[in-house]
């Protein structure tokens, strides 16, 4: 069979207008459905042939999957929320900066104004093998092309690699790590909340799918807690170009800080490893340490512990340690 | 009093059109029954077609007809065919289906079999050369005196030089030089050295080549999308075999090409070819993922520099090789990138040896600037290492090498009409504020450094000898016909200013008509190698001047007098002194329809190329008829334009990241005529550059041959934040003396310049280690600034 | 059903990638069907009294625990099962819907086994008797007697066994086939995941090579469901649990000794004839007395 791309084949297509009726679609098509949120990463899937879903649940008609709704301190943001939206919230901003502008660094504007949060945190991998539609481990194959001794990986993992080597293209998911955000994911059977860290899976418990998401799961809104708002926050996104870009590597850090010490701490790293990294290890060291040139630079050392690169990405280990040291030198 | 044309901001007469949306580009044409077309593209960098089994697509409901290798005029490499049954790049087209719609006919791609025997591929042409390396077609690697030849140097070759961690340099396939190099290394003060590594990377134009046509009465309508219009027209009958005036050719708006769509592409011919087959029309439209394969690359360069200077910055001897990437159907970007390294710094001695190497990566084009966009990003950081160790300024040692209007350069010694590059270095150093801004140098704040860099770049602007038409119709207006092409960059209108403003008109009083052969379009140049605004203005002087004499003669006729006794203003012609009285150039026009003969086109002059003849015939009788070649000669010497660009970049030491932070372009590019097109085409340019030294990447995977980034977004062209919002550009603005207007050519000189302020500014904040490779991309940066083992050797490409 | 995996490589080619996942349904459906199957068929037929031939001549110089197994052999059983377990378990649980991080234990205990089967090659040669696991033509006539027995309770009794009965010995055989299947093909498949020893190399054999080699290990794998389901199945029923008794305790009681096996062929009598070398029966009858007492 020949391949061609850019040329999206037809699917049937369902506009629910509630929740209700679009896990019911979810459940009944089970593998053949796939849910449509801004699109950005389905179309380009369906463009190239290599995703064939049978049915599209278009979730763009669900009102109540898209705003945002005050929890006491904390907030609650449906899926469907548009990211330029949750970068813009006034309550997102002054409780949750992080998130604002982890939201805000995506891509370009009108990548903002289409792609979702829900849609940003489900996001495939990126990794240039596997959207090739090359049989690789993630695309149900036996191999891992980006890992071979000549292969093109600059733009993969230092940690987490089991076979394979993708990463976590996210920039919002890093942030919602760092705030203990919660997901709530609803299918036919109910609502589970999964914890943010938990919500991203690494390859090697589920190498085709990068979240907790199933067959027939409806991601419905993402909480996040008060226990964050306020806070020290440092996010930065390192890449190539300065719009319509992916993160190199990028780091979101939630710190309390009194006399110059730091009291709580989340730090965590994404482009790094399939899966938004949290570094308990470094959020220990620095915990209760002085926000000090000498903190940031252990904290850098002992976050790239274990790291290893492939050919081409050894740069991302000098990168994540000197990112994770300018993240704890922010909370001086 | 007319209007002043030349030198001011006018807005291009299609500028509402495409900012409404309503401009037509090649995919917009729609024509009754109209098929479409998709492509089957080789999934493997170099096979055979063994067999191919459509049976299972053409059976489908809706699907018209195949379009195989068969079906195409043949062609022997290194000549392309549209479609192939040896292809030598991934993603060479193979087949073309049409069917009654574009689902349907990718459908019934996916359904074709295609039995291929995989070959020997290289991607690198150091890979290539090497003892026992893969040759990109089975005839050789390399094209000798119009001979294919398998070229290998010797293991010894690789392995001395491997060691040395420089580029291995066995025979060339072309040589030149002037005086004696190593004498002059022997005498000189300061001798730098260097391996360089220019990536090759995509045009992608926001348009992709799509193309749609349909044949009439024998005659092809072809509705494409092209940098040029007369010139691609002819390209086409002559890949077709087909007469000139059996292609009604139609392009009135083109998304961008940057020489990669000079005259047209070669897939142009595809629905041209799967129309006749079908009998229907048949529209192909390219996507982006295909304009990643066959949209065109610029050539890479692999290669090794030793510079000899005084003691005092003068360049005194140039040893270059250049091992260039020449794609699947090769490229000679070598040729001029030589020529740009002799101009730009003069050395008495210079000796340039290059090998063009075909590779089994998508084929090669022209992109802004071919050869020397390359070459000056990659030498400017090494005259800066020269001016470092030396204790020269950076300014003042360009200023020193470079030429004045008597230069001699290249192979052949050509001289130039006009050469203002010390004039606009003075200048863009002045917008820019040298003398302040390089004291920025080195300077750290936190983790930033500062970094400064000049880039000077020259490239050829101009050409001569191509025909003007134009009528002045009983509505009162000059009706300029332009066979130039419109890709973006507003010539189609600016070239006919001179015209206009020779006759006297205000712009209002003008009407372009481009885009279309059927209109009648006179002989042009290719809209490529900057030569438009050069050419052109001067072809439509000529054809205005013609103008001019004919309607003086026309008011003589009919007012009495003398022509010489007319004077043209506003639309009227009248005697000198007596506005109020004479013609208006509408009754000029009738009248001139009534004289006939040589007034209404029914004359024509001698000299004129046979498609202005045609061309003229079909505007014959529509009024005063203005046409002429451009005769005003200076054949034999070269016309060049310049762009300096000066730029301060931050980088950031601990990320690698590089921020250009200012940039001033200045341009000796003879008159202004459009200051604001003008300031577009610097800092455009610049920009292209810059992306090019900086955020582009093309990745290729060894393994397999294929490329990465076969996407705009993966791409990495440079974006809105990736520029500074500040660019400043300048014009040094003194008149070409050669040519009537004094107008040169802008479109090219400006990318080098922008890439090579780039490269420049990153050594300085690296404290003047060139890293002497592009992208300058973080990863690359970092691991320089770590320290870190580099994971690729000196001459590696296409890595990432 | 898909029973083998394939996939077009970058250039379209279209390749072996391994077996169809739907093979792990069917081999742990068929491994349930079966043991649902025996279990209603033995219950049909009214379960096993075991009517064994007369005890032979000599019984009364036997002690009364007579060694099966030596600790180092039971050892080796166990250890290996283990890793078997661990392997199956972490080869398909994920894939049958259960996920977590498999592929480090997978092949560490690939690893064990391999050492296992290393630790008992050598044993087996030196010290165990190999002649013992010997498919002789009497074992085969044996092996059908038996089975004639237990699909008609009237037909005569089969003529007991040496010291491993037939279908012992056949499914060691066919165990050792399918493993060592599974343990080469693991092997090279290491070659192609990151380990303290190496970086892998996805190339280093052809697509082709590796579609075999992943599908020898894939049906290696699934054979090995069965495998281990029936016997683990017949390791707990209760007719056969004494055997599994001997491989926890080491012995098996003069009863069963005598009832299910010739001791002409696996004499672990005192007034033992010829001794067939220094191993496992010397073994077992050095230690008996010991045992009894
Ligand atoms: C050129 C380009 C550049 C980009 N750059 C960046 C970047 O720099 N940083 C960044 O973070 N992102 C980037 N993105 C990603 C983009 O911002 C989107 O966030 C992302 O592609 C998905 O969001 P979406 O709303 O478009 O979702 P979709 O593409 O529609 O969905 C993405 C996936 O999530 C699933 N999904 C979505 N919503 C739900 C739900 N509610 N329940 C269950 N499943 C769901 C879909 O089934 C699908 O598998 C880029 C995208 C493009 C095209």
């Amino acid at each position: 069979m020949a391949t061609i791309r850019d040329m999206m084949p037809a699917f049937e297509l369902f506009q629910p207008a509630t929740v209700e009726d679009a896990v019911a679609l979810l459940a009944e098509h089970g593998r053949e459905a796939w849910a449509l949120a801004g699109g950005l990463d389905s179309m380009d899937w369906f463009k190239d042939r290599i995703k064939r879903p049978r049915v599209v649940i278009d979730l763009g008609g669900i009102p109540d999957l898209t705003g945002i709704q005050e929890r006491g301190e904390g907030l609650d943001i449906g899926a469907m929320t548009s990211l330029s939206a949750v970068a813009a919230d006034e309550r997102v901003r002054s409780r949750f900066q992080l998130l604002a502008d982890a939201a805000s660094q995506v891509a370009t504007p009108q990548i903002r104004n289409q792609g979702t949060l829900g849609g940003n945190v489900s996001q495939d991998t990126r990794c240039w093998y596997y959207r090739s539609g090359w049989p690789c481990y993630r695309a149900g194959g036996n191999t891992c092309y980006a890992s071979a001794p000549q292969a093109m990986n600059r733009e993969h993992c230092i940690l987490g690699a089991s076979r394979c080597v993708a990463v976590n293209p996210s920039d919002t998911a890093p942030a919602l790590v760092a705030l203990d955000a919660t997901m709530d994911v609803r299918n036919r059977r109910g609502t589970r909340t999964v914890a943010a860290e938990d919500y991203f899976v690494g390859p090697a418990i589920d190498i085709t799918r990068m979240t907790a998401l199933k067959p027939g799961d409806l991601l419905t809104s993402i909480r996040v807690p008060a226990d964050w708002a306020g806070a020290r926050f440092y996010f930065e996104k390192v890449r190539d170009r300065g719009s319509w870009d992916f993160a190199l590597v990028t780091v979101a850090a939630a710190f309390r800080t009194a006399g110059g010490r730091i009291d709580q701490a989340r730090v965590v790293v994404n482009g790094v490893a399939a899966y938004p990294v949290r570094l308990h290890d470094v959020e220990r060291l620095v915990t209760g340490a002085p926000a000090s040139e000498e903190t940031a630079q252990a904290a850098g050392d002992l976050a790239v512990q274990g790291a290893r690169p492939l050919k081409y990405n050894g740069y991302k280990l000098a990168l994540m340690r000197n990112l994770v040291r300018r993240a704890v030198r922010s909370a001086a | 009093m007319a209007e002043k044309l030349i030198g001011t901001d006018i807005a291009p007469p299609d500028l509402v059109a495409k900012i409404t949306g309503r401009a037509r580009y090649a995919e917009d044409f729609r024509a009754d029954g109209m098929a479409f077309a998709k492509l089957l593209l080789s999934p493997m960098p170099h096979a055979r077609v063994r067999r191919i089994d459509a049976e299972r697509a053409l059976s489908m409901p809706g699907v018209l007809g195949i379009l195989t290798a068969d079906d195409v005029p043949q062609r022997d490499a290194p000549a392309e065919q549209c479609l192939t049954n040896e292809p030598v790049y991934e993603g060479e087209p193979i087949l073309a289906v049409a069917a009654v719609d574009e689902a349907t006919a990718a459908e019934a791609v996916e359904r074709i079999r295609v039995d291929l025997e995989p070959l020997p591929f290289v991607l690198d042409p150091l890979e290539s050369l090497r003892p026992g390396g893969a040759d990109a077609h089975v005839q050789g690697n390399v094209i000798v005196d119009r001979e294919w030849k398998s070229l290998k140097w010797t293991a010894e070759e690789f392995a001395s030089a491997e060691a040395a961690g420089r580029l291995p340099m066995g025979e060339p396939t072309s040589e030149w030089s002037h005086g004696d190099v190593d004498a002059a290394f022997a005498a000189a003060d300061l001798i730098v050295e260097e391996t360089i590594v220019h990536q090759s990377v995509t045009h992608h134009p926001m348009e992709p080549r799509s193309n749609m046509a349909f044949w009439q009465n024998g005659k092809l309508h072809i509705f494409a999308s092209t940098q040029s219009t007369a010139r691609t027209r002819a390209a086409l009958a002559s890949a077709l075999e087909l007469d000139l005036e059996d292609i009604v050719f139609v392009a009135e708006y083109c998304g961008g090409g940057f020489g990669s769509k000079i005259s047209g592409s070669t897939v142009m011919q595809i629905p041209a070819l799967l129309s006749r087959k079908i009998g229907r029309p048949v529209m192909h439209r390219v996507t982006r993922y295909e304009e990643n394969y066959f949209g065109r690359a610029r050539p890479g360069f692999q290669g090794w520099v030793k510079m000899g200077f005084r003691a005092d910055g003068r360049m005194t001897a140039l040893d270059l090789y250049l091992v260039e990437e020449g794609g699947a159907y090769g490229s000679g970007d070598f040729g001029t990138a030589g020529a740009v390294a002799h101009l730009t710094y003069t050395p008495e001695n210079v000796r340039v040896r290059a090998v063009s190497v075909f590779t089994n990566t998508p084929p090669k084009a022209a992109q802004r600037g071919p050869g020397g966009a390359q070459i000056i990003s990659m030498l400017e950081p090494i005259v800066d290492k020269g001016a470092r160790q030396l204790g020269v300024d950076r300014l003042a040692i360009r200023s020193l090498n470079a030429p004045g209007s008597d230069v001699r350069f290249g192979p052949r010694l050509m001289g130039l009409t006009s050469v203002h590059a010390r004039e606009a270095l003075e200048l863009g150093a002045r917008t820019f504020g040298w003398d302040e801004k390089r004291m920025l140098s080195g300077r750290r704040n936190g983790t930033k450094v500062t970094g400064v860099g000049i880039g000077l770049s020259p490239y050829t602007a101009g050409s001569r000898g191509y025909d003007g038409l134009m009528v002045v119709r009983p509505d009162g207006k000059l009706h300029v016909h332009q066979g130039i092409g419109n890709l973006g960059t507003h010539s189609i209108a600016d070239t006919a200013r001179p015209a206009a403003e020779l006759l006297g008109l205000s712009w209002d009083q003008v009407e372009i008509h481009w885009g279309d052969t059927s209109l009648g379009v006179p002989r042009s140049s290719n809209q490529a190698g900057s030569q438009t605004t050069h050419a052109h203005t001067r072809a439509n002087h000529a054809a205005a001047e013609d103008a001019k004499r004919k309607i003086q003669e026309v008011a003589a006729r009919t007012l009495g007098g003398a022509p010489g006794d007319y004077v043209l203003d506003g639309g009227r012609v009248f005697r000198r002194g007596s506005r109020g009285s004479g013609m208006s150039f509408a009754d000029v026009a009738r009248r001139a329809i009534e004289l006939g003969g040589h007034f209404d086109g029914h004359e024509l002059p001698d000299d004129i190329h046979a498609e202005t003849v045609t061309a003229a015939s079909k505007v014959a009788g529509q009024g005063l008829v203005g046409v002429a070649k451009d005769n005003y000669g200076g054949d034999g010497a070269g016309v060049y334009s310049w762009v300096v660009g000066f730029a301060v970049v931050e980088l950031d030491t601990e990320t690698g990241v590089v921020e250009v932070v200012d940039y001033t372009g200045a341009t000796d590019c003879g008159t202004v005529i459009h200051p604001r097109s003008l300031g577009a085409q610097v800092l455009g340019g610049s920009i292209q550059g810059m992306g090019m030294a900086m955020t582009q990447r093309w990745v290729f995977d060894p393994k397999w041959g294929v490329p990465f980034a076969k996407r705009l977004y993966t791409a990495r062209p440079p974006g809105m934040l990736d520029v500074p919002l500040n660019a400043q550009w300048a014009a040094v603005g003194i008149p070409d003396p050669t040519t009537p207007v004094g107008a040169k050519g802008i479109g090219e000189p400006p990318v080098g310049a922008g890439a090579a302020a780039i490269t420049c500014a990153v050594a300085d904040a690296l404290g003047g280690r060139c890293l002497c490779r592009t992208p300058l991309t973080p990863d690359i940066i970092l691991t320089e600034l770590e320290g870190l083992r580099k994971p690729y050797s000196p001459t590696a490409t296409h890595i990432g | 059903m898909e029973v083998l995996r394939r996939a077009a490589n970058p250039w379209g080619q279209e390749v072996l990638i391994g077996i169809g996942w739907d093979l792990v349904w069917l081999a742990v459906v068929a491994s349930a069907a079966f043991v649902v199957g025996h279990m209603v068929w033995v219950r049909l037929r009214g379960g096993f009294t075991h009517e064994a031939s007369e005890p032979g001549p000599g019984s009364s110089g036997l002690p009364e625990r007579v060694e099966r197994h030596s600790f180092a052999a039971r050892a080796f059983h166990w250890v290996m099962s283990a890793a078997m377990l661990v392997l199956l378990v972490t080869a398909f649980v994920p894939v049958l819907g259960l996920q977590f991080p498999w592929v480090t234990l997978h092949w560490v205990a690939g690893l064990a086994l391999l050492a296992t089967v290393l630790w008992h090659i050598v044993h087996s040669i030196g010290w165990q008797d190999l002649g013992s696991m010997w498919v002789s033509a009497r074992d085969v006539r044996e092996g059908f007697a038996e089975l004639r027995q237990s699909l008609d309770p009237k037909a005569p009794p089969a003529p007991r066994a040496g010291k491993y009965p037939f279908d012992h010995k056949l499914y060691h055989h066919v165990v050792v086939v399918v493993s060592f299947g599974a343990i080469a093909t693991g092997l090279l498949m290491m070659l192609r995941i990151d380990t303290p020893f190496w970086d892998r190399n996805t190339y280093l054999l052809s697509d082709a090579a590796w579609g075999w080699t992943y599908l020898v290990h894939g049906l290696s794998g699934v054979s090995l469901i069965g495998l281990v389901a029936g016997h683990i199945y017949f390791a707990i029923r209760p007719e056969k649990r004494w055997i599994t008794w001997s491989m926890v305790r080491g012995w098996i009681d003069r009863e069963h000794y005598l009832a299910h096996h010739d001791p002409e062929r696996w004499n672990v009598g005192v007034d033992a004839g010829a001794r067939r070398g220094a191993g496992a029966i010397a073994d077992a009858v050095a230690r008996a007395p010991d045992q009894d007492a």
